[in-house]
């Protein structure tokens, strides 16, 4: 019983080390690097910053 | 040749590759929407009958298969599975389409799995209601139930990894990650407790270590995150303004990924585990309060300037409610983990209110927030009232505050009362019934709400309302927009058969 609780644990801690390689891959891969463009990056010439996207049907833009 | 609307070239196409995404998941995104709002309904009904119950404990009190210990998990695995997973997916689909900048892999097959998905969700009431559920917590569905829930996550999880691997956009946004890691963590989840529980590898304080690690990770780690992705895109989307601080926003998503698997066992205080299994759950509660206030300062720091567009959007004021809710709910579910905070809340309905401020206030208002804003795009139809939108967030706002701060309120004193010797039982129960009474009168207000969004949901789906342009359409999808996005089609098309 003992072995088979540590398996739970075992899976969170999986879990853990799973989340930390990522971190280190996501490093490696520069995913860190120009984070001012990357908070922009939802945005386009389409639906630039500074528009406004969703409004009540009926509504006066 | 049809000419395009004004504008610079760059906007033309990046306005045609969003119809294009949001066309290629209308089909699998509204089903997997579709069927979260029909168990929305379910489950409030459910809910209603359960609260009912605790104030008048006779009522439909002669029909077996609506006892409280049936209807009571019937509402909460119904509202689990049913409403917040399905619409968790539908959005989860939409935005990782939108931010790869690719069109939604394998529609069919998605929307194949919503209907597993959905008969998985059938299959498991009945189940439950015949009498037949296991009783743990958030896995109350019986073995047979499990194979209708983890062939779709594993499905959810490989388009995802698909639009994420062949994704045209550079960056990775926030939102992805926290999208990324709910669809991985699902399977782990779901299937390593299914595993344990049903083959009989854990009993006793096993299972109930077990029990907890999953249900509360299944809505940490899976709902919780989709949620959260939700809002870091909706808010700067809607208002046009990047997130506050992206740094922040960055540390909050590896900070949750890092500690919130440790948190579950907090539900278990006072039982009979190793003290320092709940010691690893409460260290990991309060290890919860960086990610927490990283997306509390950011999405409130985000709407400085703005708060006037809670006016003029709906997805907005939904969203924006929901995110209040997420640090309100955390940091009560932080301090509800100290042994100290226990001694009093424990066995309340202190930990109800606690939940309903959490799965409701928090992750189904930004759900909300989200279907006002995709089913639009999808659908390339505007929403038919505004008024039936006021009414659904009136409703269901004042129905959680009412129903979250009343029972936190009445459960702490609960908690006194029970803790004080000289106090009978059943003067705890009279102090309670009143607010009892009030839970089901908040219910109903938040039942009409839902009936209410069912109603525009159901219009805007068949077309009753049928406008392609309007307030929230104003440029995606505009006629000449997508007159032109059929053209290119039959070009590329034309082409593709040349070649071939």
């Amino acid at each position: 019983m003992f072995l088979i609780s540590m398996l739970i644990w075992a899976t969170a801690l999986l879990g853990a080390v799973m989340t930390v390689w990522a971190l280190a891959w996501a490093v490696q891969r520069g995913e860190f690097r120009n984070l001012r463009q990357g908070a922009a990056s939802i945005f386009d010439a389409g639906e630039p910053i500074g528009q406004q996207t969703d409004f009540f049907p009926g509504a006066k833009r | 040749m049809m000419s395009l609307p004004e504008g610079p070239n760059e906007s033309k196409l990046q306005q045609i590759s969003r119809i294009r995404i949001d066309d290629s998941s209308r089909v699998p995104v509204s089903l997997w929407f579709a069927s979260s709002v029909f168990w929305l309904l379910m489950g409030s009904v459910a809910a209603l009958i359960s609260s009912v119950k605790m104030h008048n404990p006779d009522f439909l009190g002669n029909i077996e298969w609506l006892t409280f210990g049936r209807i009571r998990p019937v509402h909460l695995d119904i509202v689990f599975f049913g409403w917040s997973s399905m619409a968790a997916v539908g959005c989860l689909l939409w935005l990782q389409a939108r931010l790869c900048h690719v069109r939604l892999p394998w529609p069919l097959l998605l929307s194949g799995l919503a209907m597993v998905w959905n008969v998985g969700v059938c299959v498991g009431v009945m189940a439950v209601l015949a009498g037949h559920g296991s009783s743990i917590e958030y896995l109350e569905f019986p073995a047979y139930c499990a194979p209708f829930f983890a062939i779709p996550a594993l499905g959810v999880l490989a388009a995802n990894v698909k639009m994420y691997v062949t994704k045209e956009s550079q960056h990775t946004y926030v939102s992805q990650w926290y999208l990324l890691a709910a669809t991985v963590w699902l399977p782990i989840l779901y299937v390593t407790a299914m595993g344990c529980t049903y083959f009989g590898l854990v009993q006793g304080v096993s299972q109930a270590i077990t029990n907890w690690w999953f249900g509360h990770n299944a809505l940490g780690l899976w709902v919780t995150p989709i949620a959260v992705a939700t809002a870091y895109y909706l808010i700067p989307k809607v208002t046009g303004k990047p997130v506050h601080s992206y740094h922040l926003s960055l540390l909050g998503f590896w900070s949750l990924a890092i500690f919130y698997n440790w948190a579950g066992t907090h539900h278990l205080t006072g039982g009979p585990l190793p003290a320092w299994t709940i010691t690893v759950g409460v260290v990991g509660s309060m290890m919860m309060f960086i990610p927490v206030i990283t997306v509390a300062i950011n999405h409130h720091m985000t709407m400085r300037g703005v708060f006037h567009m809670l006016k003029t959007s709906p997805t907005l004021r939904f969203t924006v409610f929901g995110s209040v809710m997420y640090t309100v709910a955390s940091f009560q579910g932080s301090l509800e983990a100290l042994r100290s905070h226990q001694e009093i809340t424990h066995f309340t309905q202190y930990t109800i209110g606690h939940a309903h401020l959490g799965l409701y206030g928090f992750f189904s208002m930004i759900m909300f927030g989200a279907m006002y804003y995709i089913f639009p795009r999808i659908t390339n139809n505007e929403w038919s009232s505004a008024r039936l939108i006021k009414v659904h967030f009136w409703g269901s706002s004042i129905g959680v505050l009412a129903y979250g701060i009343g029972l936190c309120w009445a459960g702490w004193w609960q908690g006194v009362m029970m803790n004080d010797p000289a106090i009978p039982f059943l003067d705890t129960v009279a102090y309670i019934r009143p607010y009892l009474i009030m839970r089901s009168v908040s219910g109903t207000g938040m039942t009409i709400a839902h009936i209410a969004f069912a109603i525009s949901v159901w219009r805007i789906l068949s077309r009753h309302h049928f406008v392609m342009s309007g307030p929230t359409l104003f440029t995606t999808t505009r006629p000449a927009w997508r007159e032109f996005v059929n053209e290119q089609e039959k070009r590329e098309q034309a082409e593709l058969e040349a070649q071939s």
